[in-house]
């Protein structure tokens, strides 16, 4: 894997690391004292060996405030085989210590930290239009069977069932959990917020870029039969 | 939803070949070339223009085992969701029927690219060409066989 055009996301990645995070807060008392920065990287760089939770350096790209703020008071696994830097995630032995859980004023402290932790420099809305029943079918093929997203993310079937692997993040409820800007710029460059994922890579066109991300985006336990 | 919009749904995807669906290919592999003959597999493995290197085994354990399992048997975290069972790699009864090239393709390409289940996702953009050959090798190892 010794090609060029590593090195150069490799740059970009660290010239987005560097320069996108000024307008994060300091970090609360509240992080030291739930122990957050045993789990979670705040910053990015090499992982300690012991942070088995995911990146939060950019949760304020990734994630939607609201389901934030739920997820904080009432916690649940989102990896269903835990993250990829847990000792025992091929092996199907996931640490299973209970996610800390905050109260109301710990919530709003946090969610406010958490959101101001930005890689991108500019995420400019997308402003995507849902996807209409045939669409949605269509994008289903492309997840399904021409980029095999399912192996590894759990999605629904047209019964509105959970189907597919847990290698990955659930996707079950992801147009509740992710920003969509974020899901976008994911799929178009992972590198640009994991340096090396277990994830393949690819090279979508625009148009097939954008209707993944609706894709993914209509998924939620609301509607999960949508 | 609409009743009858989820029938029609549901036959577009059973027609096509649709997200890790069964595969029409699955129970019948191919026969091995009439003209071919068995070869000594473990022999093989050192002279090859791409070896089998620790770089090898560490990215099998990063991207494959997933669905292929650590040690290759098929059945890594994925395995147990998946309608077509991940490719046991220890296997020599059908990988012997599947030649080097095919194998490089599978991994580059994807399932689908090669006639099978797609679930296996193409590896194009992530792994380069010296690496995928690599593991080709890995995968020779790990079922101690030789395309026939």
């Amino acid at each position: 894997m010794n090609n060029p055009k590593h090195f150069f996301l490799t740059g970009v990645f660290l010239v987005i690391a560097v320069t996108g995070s000024a307008g994060a807060m300091a970090a609360p008392a509240l992080v030291k004292e739930k122990q957050c920065d045993t789990c979670h990287r705040f910053a990015s760089g090499p992982a300690e060996k012991e942070q088995y939770g995911p990146d939060l350096f950019f949760a304020g790209d990734k994630f939607q405030k609201k389901w934030l703020e739920n997820f904080l008071q009432h916690p649940e696994a989102i990896r269903p085989a835990g993250h990829t830097r847990d000792p025992g995630f091929l092996k199907g032995q996931r640490r299973t210590e209970p996610h800390p859980v905050l109260n109301s004023q710990e919530t709003r402290q946090m969610t406010d930290y958490l959101m101001s932790l930005k890689t991108l420099k500019e995420s400019p809305p997308l402003n995507l239009p849902a996807l209409s029943k045939g669409a949605r079918v269509r994008v289903k093929i492309l997840f399904e069977r021409d980029y095999s997203c399912i192996a590894c993310h759990q999605s629904y079937n047209l019964a509105g069932l959970p189907r597919g692997g847990v290698s990955g993040p659930s996707l079950l409820d992801a147009g509740n959990r992710l920003r969509p800007e974020w899901v976008y710029q994911w799929l178009k460059n992972p590198k640009a917020f994991a340096t090396q994922g277990r994830m393949p890579l690819y090279r979508f066109d625009e148009e097939t870029l954008k209707q993944l991300t609706q894709y993914i985006m209509s998924h939620t336990k609301d509607d999960p039969g949508q | 939803m609409n009743r009858a919009f989820l029938i029609i749904a549901g036959l577009i995807l059973w027609a096509l070949p649709a997200g890790c669906g069964p595969d029409p290919a699955e129970e019948k592999p191919a026969a091995p070339p009439a003209e071919s003959a068995p070869t000594a597999p473990a022999a093989a493995h050192g002279s090859r223009a791409h070896p089998v290197t620790a770089q090898t085994r560490q990215t099998y354990q990063f991207y494959c085992a997933q669905c292929h399992g650590t040690e290759g048997h098929g059945n890594g975290i994925n395995a147990p969701y998946l309608t077509v069972p991940p490719r046991d790699h220890t296997k020599a009864d059908y990988l012997e029927t599947r030649s080097d090239e095919y194998l490089f393709t599978a991994i580059q390409k994807g399932g689908l690219a090669v006639g099978r289940a797609p679930c296996m996702p193409s590896w194009e953009y992530t792994l380069d060409k010296d690496t995928i050959h690599s593991l080709v090798s890995y995968i020779r190892e790990l079922c101690r066989c030789e395309a026939l």
